[in-house]
């Protein structure tokens, strides 16, 4: 079978969106001569099948989801996007047909006449309906509830009769699901529709053509009652099969699910679970897989009374099941299920005569043949009761890609099957299988054959061609992917194996104030520099963390943690890009000194690799946004981490007084300094006649006196730490320079010689930062030692404390790095430093003491310890201890 | 930071004009008489309120907007909940987002971190005592969020928000009525955008439906005098018609457990002459009936059931406003209101004329019930498939015992085989059965209990139609397949979700008995003791609790003149009787209590007491 000729041939363009029709809501059927499209826009064609062209083109509100024909009364009912259902008439379909020029055309170009439908085809308005089915005297709907599927049914509406919907009869809820996130009111386009399919026992005594249309088949007796129960099947009553985007398989017994309107059914007693895809549901059908009765199926007329013995549903990944009757040895009635793995995505499918499936993916159109006669025969198996369902199944290519919905014509020829197919580029064609290849008379061709030989050989290049298109650029893609990945490749290395000396590349980051938007910002300057021979190209990603320290003030905050993605896009060899960041002040106003930069180059795989991998991407790409199964390894990307910068208060001082007068800032104390404000209250002038009049300032000064910390650091590993840049400078100097070395203002500094500044923070306090030489004289055995003292002051108690840590973490650094170089201290008195030692063991315990007593105490007391708890803190930072 | 300037109050007029507008035509919707025609306007005017106020909350809130802003979003909510005829998640977040909006201009919104919807509540009433213009439109809204979380069965949020509404800070917050009753809304002022139903609206359809609520709340539980009360307050206060029948019947269900059918009665009358839903008062009327004894009018109470239940009354087109229905809980398989559906209320009919007796009326009740259920081509009609209750196979051994019951043994043979026809499909296959039992295999099929008792009702048939032979072999096959059933078999795929109710051990063991005694007095008949003999020894060993069972042994052995086995059979009879009656209340399905009542011997107490002559005057000689 797999030795058919597929002969395809083109019919029809139609208008298609940009990047090509998705799956799952177009839609084509067939009836008669007659064939209805529906490409997942607001029209639904009508197309001749025997004249050859389109006859008509309706406009209808919304986009439209979903098709089904009634035959029997000649109507047409189309489930419109979030509007609900329509129905049209087929007389008053082709009473409205007009001629039209060549419908071969592949320009899209619309029929001449496009009619719009009005509300007043609406037969059932509801904005949530998602799936329904016709039967002939029933309409069921899948409604998409707030946290559950709904099935109702309705009294069929006919077309143009009375206006009035039919009443509803019955109403149960299916499983929960999640509904999708959108915005609220105004839900997503859901990516999957549930499915909806009619499947009737074969002694229903109701007429059968009732029954047509492309979600409806009659079941063997046998399949019937093993599948939906003894109930179901003495009361002869269809049963609505329903496979949800959730994978669930579910069914509902129709004469069951009548129920008054005051009181929906009870879905325990009315739902029942047959099985679970775990992928979403993207077609059910029924088969007739017997070879016997295969033969006999084939000479009645397709559409006419066959009886399937094989329930087929499709997941959208390709599982595939296949459910059958069976007796086991007691003779016993037990199902056979089997499930297959077909490729996917699989974007529609549709059941052919005998046990065929066709289903498309994006690459092919494939079938598959369930049917007895296809695997080997097992000659031990008893010859009553159903065959087996062949443990594999092998797809057969087609050769036609992309077509996102297909349909098996009723006009079939003799001995093959004729498939109306609609791709994903718009066009519309026919698939015409010669399932007995084996037929002579392919040899003998006529002269009179010969044109139409011709003309489906072109057809067929023409298939060809759509399919080497997507195949190349599918490769290309690939191709591109592994130049990308090459790169990435070359790149991490560079920076991996490179751990002594500068980095290939590197980023660097620098502090500064600006003035953005009325308000002063400390912004921090990234600069990536490129100095490998290698070009950072797409998809790579330079992250920027910044980390703040937790609140001083509020222990129990933690820090939080921005992180700024900027794509590299590309950045070849010896090239830069500077990214600048906003450090502070946040929200509230404050800055949670210190600040840690950290700059890291992202590579995402996903990006690169995963677009190429994913087999199921192509121009018609419905599927870009979704995670591609199982061919992404573990983890997303690489991570290179690059550089990691701390911004703290010395770094981010500010010097008014430095600047020249003319470009001064304006003064940055902050306007509402509520001590300020409150000294400001206190002082009257005038208020006490005599007294000379008192500044804030003055005020300040004798009430709340500027908070002080210093740090001794012995001279001479002062000098030997900045031995290169204190040459010819007094060392007080240097050692200012050295503080403030990151400092946009260490220029001024080092040109005035200055030992001592005054500057303000960031949040507008003063600081003054002295550093003076003073002797010790106590500390050393061998005569007093020159020390330098570093002393901080601020009116603000948070400041002084950032000041202190930093330059105590530059002290840090300096240490340890001398002590790298093995310089060793002069002799000191042991006594001393114990005394000291115990000095501050004292004050720690009493700090500990007296936060305890803080925390206990009422408001009046606590006044006094934390005072005293002030002054011990003064003490600590204030130690005689001097760095050697 | 909210800008206080208002938007020019030309756009402001243009706005409220845009939403009077849209309120009028939501009314018109309301009027209108073709229900299509009304949904669709109904879905414009929704879709243009929820422009309104996307265009209304676009813009930074200022107080002089508010007003009209809540009102619409009031609007908004309370046309979208009767349009889709319930509350959902959507409904929270817009009051959730009206209430920021009011915080948004007192600058209290803080950080916008995860608060409940109570601690917004709180803020904004807070708050609103700076703002008294604001005052009507929080309270319509209030009344929503009240309405919803009486929905959702959050009362105590509820009793706190309504307190907080009330300024009340005493007082338990758990008197929910109370709290209800005392809260009075600012009355709307003239000039104010117009409304689709005002918080006194609200308020009084809110105390209606939590009543209700309450009643049958306590009904359900058996809180019968609390319920009472309630149901009496929620039937005094403003109620619409099929709410009221609803409470009515809610109140005959409640009087007639209390004991007081009259005034039961008084209540089920009421509700029936107030509307079109006759379905609950009915079936509550039959209960009463049942309870008093009064068959005839028990009967009739149920026909008129099935006639009300036939009529599928177009339901009136609910109002676009928050109504009391759309409050109420959920329509509920099991609450005491719940009637069904045609066939059900059929079923309970024709199973209620078996049990009184009247088997003619049943037999026809059971063949209309079958014709409804199978005939209808178009799917119109449910099975009787509430739980717990019989499955379909089960209405068919009813229809077919109530047949032979009234004398109509040619019918409830024709009930069987259509039953076995139509089921053929799933039956094991017979023949590789035969063919099994000759290999001696031990994998037996297993057959649903329902096909063994359509063989003994068959065989029942043929008793009543003097067949003899056919009977026994009826009679035989039924034991065949009895006995190879057994309770523990796990049921295969063919067996319906409801053969649960008949494939208990007890049902097992009765049909066993059932099957022997039936095909012992058919050898009885023919006078062919011994087989007999061994029939109904099988069967009391089978079911020793059944004394019909002995008391055939026992005749058997007296006919045969086994004198000593008859005494220390009698003996052990006349022991059981002495003994505390077991609990014999297994509900047995119906078709086997009335099969068993055709072969209970109908002279079991005479014969009895000739035994104890026959037996005790040896002895006292």
């Amino acid at each position: 079978m797999a030795g058919a000729a597929p002969r395809v041939q083109y019919l029809a363009g139609l208008c298609c969106p940009l990047g090509g029709l998705a799956s799952g809501k177009p839609r084509v059927l067939c009836h008669e001569a007659e064939a209805f499209l529906s490409t997942g826009s607001e029209l639904v064609y009508v197309y001749d099948l025997e004249g050859g062209l389109l006859t008509a083109a309706y406009r209808f509100p919304g986009q439209v989801w979903y098709l089904e024909l009634l035959a029997p009364r000649r109507a047409l009912y189309v489930l419109c996007a979030r509007k609900g259902i329509y129905c049209l008439s087929l007389d008053h379909l082709s009473r409205r047909s007009t001629s039209q020029d060549d419908g071969d055309s592949e320009d899209g170009e619309l029929p001449s006449s496009v009619i719009p439908v009005g509300p007043d085809a609406c037969v059932l308005p509801d904005a949530s309906l998602c799936a329904f089915t016709v039967l002939d005297g029933t309409l069921v709907t899948l409604v998409q509830g707030p946290t559950q599927w709904k099935m109702q049914l309705f009294e069929c509406p006919c077309p143009g009769g009375d206006p009035q919907p039919g009443g509803q009869i019955g109403e149960v809820e299916l499983s929960t699901y999640t509904p999708p996130a959108g915005v609220p009111g105004k839900p997503a386009d859901p990516r999957f529709l549930p499915v909806l399919c009619c499947m009737s026992p074969p002694a229903s005594r109701a007429p059968h053509r009732h029954l047509w249309g492309s979600g409806s088949f009659t079941l063997k007796e046998a399949l019937f009652g093993l599948l939906f129960g003894v109930d179901a099947t003495l009361l002869e009553s269809p049963v609505i099969l329903c496979g949800l985007p959730d994978g669930q398989l579910c069914s509902v017994v129709l004469k069951a699910l009548v129920t008054s309107r005051s009181a929906p059914g009870d879905p325990k007693a009315l739902i029942k679970i047959l099985h679970h895809l775990e992928e979403p549901v993207i077609f059910m059908g029924a088969l007739k897989t017997e070879p016997k009765a295969e033969e006999a199926a084939e000479e009645t007329l397709p559409g006419e009374d066959v009886h399937f013995d094989c329930l087929v549903a499709l997941g959208h990944y390709g599982r595939m099941l296949a459910i059958k009757a069976s007796w086991d040895k007691a003779g016993n009635l037990v199902p056979e299920l089997r499930e297959y793995c077909l490729p996917g995505p699989v974007l529609c499918a549709a059941c052919g005569g005998g046990g065929r499936v066709y289903h498309s993916t994006p690459s092919d159109l494939c079938m598959v043949d369930l049917a007895r006669g296809s695997a080997p025969l097992d000659p031990t198996q008893p010859e009553e009761g159903p065959g087996g369902l062949p443990p594999l199944l092998c797809p057969a290519s087609l050769s036609a890609c992309s077509v996102v919905t297909l349909s098996v014509s009723s006009r079939a020829p003799e001995g093959g099957t004729e498939l109306l197919a609609l791709s994903a580029k718009g066009r519309l064609m026919t698939c015409s299988l010669d399932l007995n290849s084996e037929a002579p008379g392919l040899s003998v061709v006529s002269r009179a054959n010969t044109g139409q030989k011709i003309k489906e050989l072109l057809s067929g290049i023409g298939t060809v061609s759509e399919r080497v298109s997507f195949l190349k650029k599918a490769v290309d893609q690939r191709n591109k992917a592994l130049t990308s990945l090459n790169e990435a490749m070359n790149v991490s290395c560079a920076l991996l194996s490179s751990r002594e000396g500068p980095k290939p590349i590197s980023c660097t980051t620098t502090t500064a104030w600006s003035r953005l938007q009325m308000q002063d910002m400390l912004t921090a300057t990234c600069l990536l520099e490129n100095r490998s021979a290698f070009r950072l190209g797409q998809g790579w990603t330079l992250c920027v963390q910044v980390l703040t320290s937790s609140s001083a003030l509020d222990l129990d905050s933690a820090g939080s943690a921005t992180t700024y993605t900027i794509p590299v896009d590309q950045l070849s060899p010896g090239s830069q890009r500077e990214v600048t960041l906003p450090l502070g002040p946040g929200e509230n106003g404050t800055f949670d000194l210190p600040v840690t930069v950290s700059c890291t180059l992202f590579y995402s795989l996903r990006e690169v690799v995963g677009r190429a991998l994913a087999p199921s991407d192509s121009f018609e790409d419905p599927f870009l946004d979704e995670d591609p199964p199982n061919v992404l390894p573990e983890q997303e990307g690489i991570c290179l981490p690059l550089s990691r910068h701390t911004v703290d208060l010395l770094q981010s001082l500010r010097f008014p007084s430095l600047a020249p007068p003319c470009t001064q800032a304006p003064p940055l104390r902050s306007p509402a300094d509520p001590v300020d404000t409150f000294l400001e209250a206190c002082w009257e002038p005038g208020r006490e006649p005599g007294s000379q009049p008192v500044g804030p300032a003055s005020l300040r000064a004798a009430y709340l006196p500027p908070s002080v910390a210093c740090i001794k650091v012995s001279a001479e590993l002062l000098r030997a730490a900045l031995e290169d840049s204190c040459s010819g400078v007094p060392l007080c100097c240097a050692t200012l320079q050295w503080l403030l070395a990151e400092n946009a203002a260490v220029d001024v500094v080092r040109a005035r010689a200055l030992s001592s500044i005054q500057g303000v923070a960031p949040d507008g306090a003063d600081i003054h930062l002295i550093v003076r030489e003073v002797a010790v004289t106590d500390l050393c055995p061998a005569g007093p030692i020159q020390v330098v003292e570093i002393q901080v002051e601020s009116s603000s108690l948070a400041d002084v404390c950032r000041a202190h840590h930093a330059v105590i973490g530059r002290m840090q650094t300096m240490v340890t790095q001398q002590a790298a170089q093995g310089s060793s201290p002069p002799d000191l008195r042991v006594q001393y430093l114990r005394q000291i030692h115990a000095n501050h063991e004292t004050l720690l315990r009493e700090v500990q003491a007296l936060r305890d007593r803080l925390c206990m105490e009422d408001e009046a007391s606590s006044c006094t310890t934390a005072q005293r708890l002030l002054q011990v803190y003064k003490q600590l930072r204030n130690p005689s201890l001097v760095l050697l | 930071m909210s800008l206080q300037t208002p938007p020019d109050s030309s756009c402001l007029d243009l706005w409220r004009e845009k939403n009077d507008q849209l309120v009028r035509q939501a009314k018109v919707a309301q009027d209108s008489d073709l229900s299509l025609r009304r949904q669709q306007l109904a879905q414009d005017a929704l879709e243009g309120l929820r422009e309104l106020l996307h265009s209304l909350q676009g813009l930074p809130a200022a107080v002089p907007v508010l007003p009209l802003e809540l009102t619409v979003t009031c609007n908004f909510i309370i046309l979208k909940t009767s349009v889709t005829q319930g509350f959902t998640e959507d409904q929270a977040l817009d009051i959730q987002w009206g209430l920021e909006r009011v915080l948004e201009t007192q600058e209290q919104l803080g950080p916008r971190l995860e608060r409940g919807l109570r601690d917004l509540w709180d803020s904004v009433l807070y708050a609103s005592s700076l703002l008294p213009e604001l005052l009507p439109a929080l309270h319509r809204l209030a009344g929503l969020q009240a309405a919803l979380w009486l929905s959702t069965d959050h009362l105590r949020d509820l009793a706190l928000l309504l307190q907080t509404l009330n300024g009340s800070q005493s007082g338990s917050s758990e008197d929910l009525l109370l709290h209800l009753k005392t809260w009075s809304p600012p009355a709307e002022e003239s000039d104010a955008p117009l409304t689709l139903q005002d918080a006194r609206g609200l308020r009084d359809v809110l105390l209606t439906a939590f009543t209700y609520r309450q009643g049958l709340q306590e009904l359900i539980i058996g809180n019968l005098p609390k319920a009472l009360s309630s149901l009496h307050e929620a039937a005094s206060g403003l109620c619409p018609r099929p709410v009221l029948v609803q409470v009515y019947t809610a109140l005959g269900t409640c009087l007639r457990k209390m004991g007081n059918p009259q005034r039961a009665l008084v209540y089920l009358i009421e509700a029936l002459k107030g509307g079109s839903t006759l379905g609950p008062p009915l079936l509550e009327a039959s209960r009463l009936y049942q309870q008093l004894g009064d068959t005839a009018a028990e009967l009739e109470s149920l026909e008129l059931l099935v006639e009300a239940l036939s009529v599928t009354h177009s339901s009136e087109a609910p109002q676009l406003l928050i109504e009391v229905e759309l409050l109420l809980p959920r329509p509920d398989p099991a609450s005491p209101l719940h009637c069904g559906t045609q066939s059900q209320a059929k079923h309970l009919l024709a199973s209620r004329c078996l049990q009184t007796g009247r088997a003619e009326d049943a037999a026809e009740h059971y063949l209309d019930l079958l014709a409804l259920l199978l005939d209808g081509s178009e799917p119109r009609f449910s099975p009787p498939h509430s739980l717990p209750g019989p499955c379909m196979p089960e209405v068919f051994l009813e229809a077919a015992a109530a047949l032979i019951q009234a004398g109509r043994a040619q019918d409830a043979l024709t009930v069987c085989e259509e039953l076995l026809s139509r089921a053929s499909s799933l039956l094991p296959k017979m023949s590789q059965l035969w063919k099994d039992d000759r290999k001696g295999t031990k994998d037996l099929p297993h057959c649903p209990l329902w096909v063994s008792a359509t063989h003994l009702l068959q065989g029942q048939a043929w008793v009543q139609l003097g067949a003899q032979k056919e009977a026994v072999s009826e009679f035989s096959w039924c034991l065949e397949l009895l006995f190879r059933a057994t309770p523990e078999d796990k049921e295969q795929g063919a067996a319906s979700n409801c053969e649960q109710g008949c494939k208990s051990d007890v049902a097992l063991q009765q049909l066993r008995a059932a099957a022997l005694i039936s095909r012992g007095l058919e050898w009885v008949a023919r006078g062919q003791d011994t087989k007999a003999l061994q029939d109904f020894l099988l069967s009391v060993q089978m079911c020793p609790g059944n004394q019909d069972a002995s008391i055939h042994l026992l005749q058997t052995l007296r006919r045969l003149d086994r004198r000593d086995e008859a005494t220390a059979l009698w003996w052990r009879l006349e022991a059981q009787t002495k003994l505390p009656q077991k609990d014999t209340t297994w509900s047995l399905p119906l078709y086997l209590e009335t099969c068993l009542s055709w072969i209970r011997p109908s002279d079991h107490e005479t014969l009895l007491e000739e035994f104890r002559i026959s037996v005790l005057e040896p002895r006292d000689l």
